[in-house]
């Protein structure tokens, strides 16, 4: 698919030192395309903000605004793996392949 | 330390010698009382009259402080007697500092009066007392009274006692709850009428007519939106509310899940419908002023909101719960 002129701007940029990240908003622009992939914007981001490690780079929480076009979201930005492992929670660390899923029994 | 060459006119040697002879004798005679009652104590205390290990620190902080004053005071009596300088020495900003505590605990001391003297008359029992001040032997008689002066619930009036104010024969019902003079007290019709009014004027100024034409009045510029047809009422508040919530959303930087009604809400209005939502929008505008079957709108008006919303709500175009 045509890479039509997806724009990232980030808003509200924050350096949370007590959890060794980097957190801001994320906005979206992407005129005529349904959606944008988590995969591609971190891709984006990590060219954007030089990180080593793109397995860092956690995005989530999108939603694509009345009309189309715009999505919003929020990206974090953990100073190295480590931390990443530390801080966040599993169900995002397992979408980033950094934790496998466990698979529990149902209730009975 | 240098020796002031105090070189005084003999006029004022000889006026204030005598007034120093004076205070000095004042000094020594007050030095000899507090000497001897002193003594008496100690002698006291050594007989073990007096058991002194458990006593109210307050008060042995408070002596001790007392008595650093009165030795700073004596020094500095004596340095100036002998004509020594004060200026560099430490006792003038000791006799400062003291000074200043003895003012601050003023008021505690004040507070704990009560406290102190009670203890000193029960501790003192039927012994005889060697006054410590010359204050308390007065004041045992005057706070005699003051003593008694505990809480006593004994003395609470209970708030249904009726029988209490026996009296005139007349009934006064109890007062259980403050009640206000109704002075500014609409009556019913006023308040309903005042109310409609401003239910009126709210509702002329959503229409869009009214809208355009105070645009127009105020001068302000006329707005072009691209949307295929008007964008209805309903759309527009359902937009502001959402960027509201994505507002706050973004400074908590969380989201807020969105509930079954939100959602059936949003299927609702983004159901392509080409633009047509807002074509009803003025509808009601319009049958306002027509004369309908249901002319208990005038008498309906009596019920709280007016004949206008309470009417019109029959013609909702969804009706939701909400």
């Amino acid at each position: 698919m045509a890479d039509k002129a997806v724009t990232i701007r980030t808003r509200k940029f924050m350096t949370n030192r007590l959890l060794s990240r980097k957190q801001f908003v994320i906005d979206v622009l992407h005129p005529g395309r349904p959606n944008v992939s988590k995969a591609e914007l971190k891709e984006k981001l990590g060219r954007m903000y030089d990180v080593k490690d793109p397995n860092s780079i956690f995005v989530f929480k999108f939603r694509t605004h009345f009309g189309g076009g715009k999505s919003t979201g929020f990206g974090l930005i953990y100073d190295s793996v480590e931390t990443a492992k530390k801080y966040e929670p599993k169900y995002r660390l397992i979408r980033n392949g950094l934790d496998t899923k466990v698979e529990k029994s149902g209730s009975k | 330390m240098e020796e002031t060459s105090s070189s005084p006119d003999k006029e004022t040697v000889d006026r204030e010698a005598p007034q120093l002879a004076a205070a000095l004798k004042e000094m020594k005679e007050g030095l000899d009382t507090v000497k001897a009652k002193v003594q008496a104590l100690t002698a006291k205390v050594k007989a073990s009259q007096f058991p002194t290990a458990e006593g109210i620190s307050y008060l042995e902080a408070k002596h001790l402080l007392l008595l650093s004053y009165c030795q700073s005071l004596v020094y500095y009596l004596l340095r100036k007697a002998k004509g020594l300088s004060i200026d560099g020495h430490p006792v003038g900003r000791s006799l400062v500092e003291i000074r200043l505590f003895l003012e601050k605990i003023r008021p505690i001391d004040k507070k704990l009066q009560y406290q102190i003297q009670k203890l000193t008359t029960i501790g003192r029992g039927a012994a005889e007392s060697t006054a410590l001040n010359e204050k308390e032997t007065d004041a045992p008689r005057r706070t005699e009274d003051l003593l008694k002066y505990r809480p006593n619930p004994d003395m609470l009036v209970s708030k249904s006692d009726t029988t209490a104010e026996g009296g005139s024969g007349v009934y006064k019902p109890p007062k259980f709850a403050p009640a206000s003079m109704g002075e500014d007290k609409m009556s019913r019709q006023e308040k309903n009428a005042l109310r409609k009014e401003k239910e009126t004027l709210r509702q002329a100024g959503q229409s869009d007519y009214v809208r355009e034409l105070m645009d127009d009045l105020q001068g302000k510029p006329e707005e072009i939106r691209e949307v295929i047809g008007t964008e209805s009422r309903e759309l527009s508040t359902y937009k502001a509310k959402w960027e509201e919530r994505a507002r706050r959303e973004e400074e908590l930087f969380t989201r807020a899940p969105v509930t079954k009604l939100e959602k059936k809400k949003q299927k609702h209005l983004l159901k392509s419908r080409n633009g047509l939502l807002g074509l009803t929008d003025s509808f009601y505008d319009e049958i306002k002023t027509l004369p309908l079957e249901d002319d208990g709108g005038e008498k309906m008006s009596g019920f709280g909101g007016g004949g206008g919303s309470s009417g019109i709500r029959k013609f909702k175009k969804h009706k939701r719960r909400h």
